[in-house]
């Protein structure tokens, strides 16, 4: 006899009673508790990202270097720069609501993984835009320094009367770019760490379903 | 929600647990880990009832969501411990009462079926469940054609683990 056929005749013969019989109270219990589903954790995860990066953003923007920043008088760089962050950060709060209020159990298997993948998709694409927000802010910065900040502008003058002058500009774009590095290191390090092991199996179902279609 | 949504649906869990616990029974493998997702997907169930509008039936509404938390949404609980195998607690064999050699040809096709992944687990649970194959590519997301290709080589690949 075929295997399925075998399992099938004593999957129907099974004796049910074998199974633990959950009584009318015991199930009104249970719809009490609270879910610990991996779209719960996403959410979860999601939104401390959110506020994460908006949090890093207000402490910044107390830190004395930014006060000391705020003698360039560099406003008609940094106030659009700023606006336009906020902007995105409502635009991907939306986004990222209106994908998670489509995600149903009632779907089929594909469309309810796809559901939660694009969801963490949003999040994924605003960490990126994050960590693209804060290299271009690094050199926007520096850009202005070299152009306004006073003790820059005699270190310029030094190197430059010392003919060192690219050798100058060449060290502290080096030091810049190296500290954006580790810190977009650290920070993928970490997100590949969290989402590597909650988004695993999905990850690999999704894919097994897909292979299936192609 | 209200008392008579919550009477209702527990009423119609009650009545149709089985299936639920046969989800346990494909995914997991020992009691705790089937307490576990069975705790999930009621709580899943209850969560999607007010969408349940009646025009499918209610076990075939069950099948979708049981399927789809054992499969995407169910996260492992961390604090559970391992406890003894299924195999040799909940499904002992009672000798006077069972075929042994049939008892003990489907204990080794269960383990067979545990080895599967989830997606082979998903279309084993609907082949079992007598499920024709629109059903079954409905549920999963999948073409009718795949899912009969797909089914096959499932099959193939019990036999290999059965007769390696």
């Amino acid at each position: 006899m075929d295997e399925l056929e075998l399992l099938k005749k004593g999957w129907k013969n099974e004796d049910t009673s074998r199974f633990p019989k959950l009584t009318y109270n015991e199930i009104c219990g249970m719809i009490l508790k609270k879910s610990s589903s991996i779209v719960k954790w996403i959410f979860i995860i999601s939104i401390l990202e959110f506020v994460f990066w908006t949090l890093i953003s207000f402490v910044l923007k107390d830190a004395d270097y930014n006060k000391r920043f705020d003698s360039y008088h560099a406003e008609n760089i940094m106030i659009p720069f700023i606006v336009l962050g906020y902007i995105i950060l409502a635009y991907f709060f939306y986004k990222f609501f209106t994908n998670y209020r489509t995600i149903s159990a009632t779907d089929n298997a594909k469309k309810l993984m796809e559901t939660i993948l694009k969801t963490r998709k949003t999040v994924k694409q605003y960490v990126a835009f994050n960590l693209i927000y804060m290299a271009l802010s690094v050199f926007i910065v520096l850009g202005i320094q070299f152009n306004k900040d006073e003790e820059m502008i005699s270190l310029i003058e030094q190197a430059s009367a010392n003919g060192e002058l690219f050798r100058f500009y060449a060290v502290t774009s080096l030091i810049a770019i190296a500290a954006v590095l580790v810190i977009i290191g650290v920070i993928l390090g970490f997100y590949y760490l969290i989402y590597g092991i909650l988004l695993k199996r999905l990850n690999n179902n999704y894919k097994e379903l897909k292979r299936l279609e192609t | 929600m209200n008392k008579a949504l919550e009477h209702s649906f527990v009423e119609q869990l009650e009545r149709h647990q089985n299936i639920v616990h046969k989800v346990c029974r494909l995914y997991t493998n020992n009691q705790d880990a089937h307490n576990d997702l069975f705790q999930e997907i009621t709580i899943q169930l209850w969560k999607a009832f007010p969408k349940f509008r009646g025009d499918a039936k209610f076990s075939t509404w069950m099948y979708r969501v049981g399927l789809n938390t054992a499969i995407t949404l169910y996260r492992k609980s961390k604090r559970r411990i391992n406890t003894q195998d299924f195999d040799a607690i909940q499904f002992k064999i009672k000798a006077d009462e069972y075929d042994d050699t049939e008892e003990e040809q489907l204990k080794i096709l269960y383990k067979a079926v545990h080895q599967l992944n989830d997606i082979e687990k998903a279309l084993v649970f609907l082949y079992l469940e007598d499920k024709n194959y629109k059903e079954i590519s409905e549920t999963m997301g999948i073409s009718e054609v795949n899912a009969r290709v797909k089914m096959n080589r499932v099959k193939n690949k019990l036999r290999t683990i059965l007769n390696p």
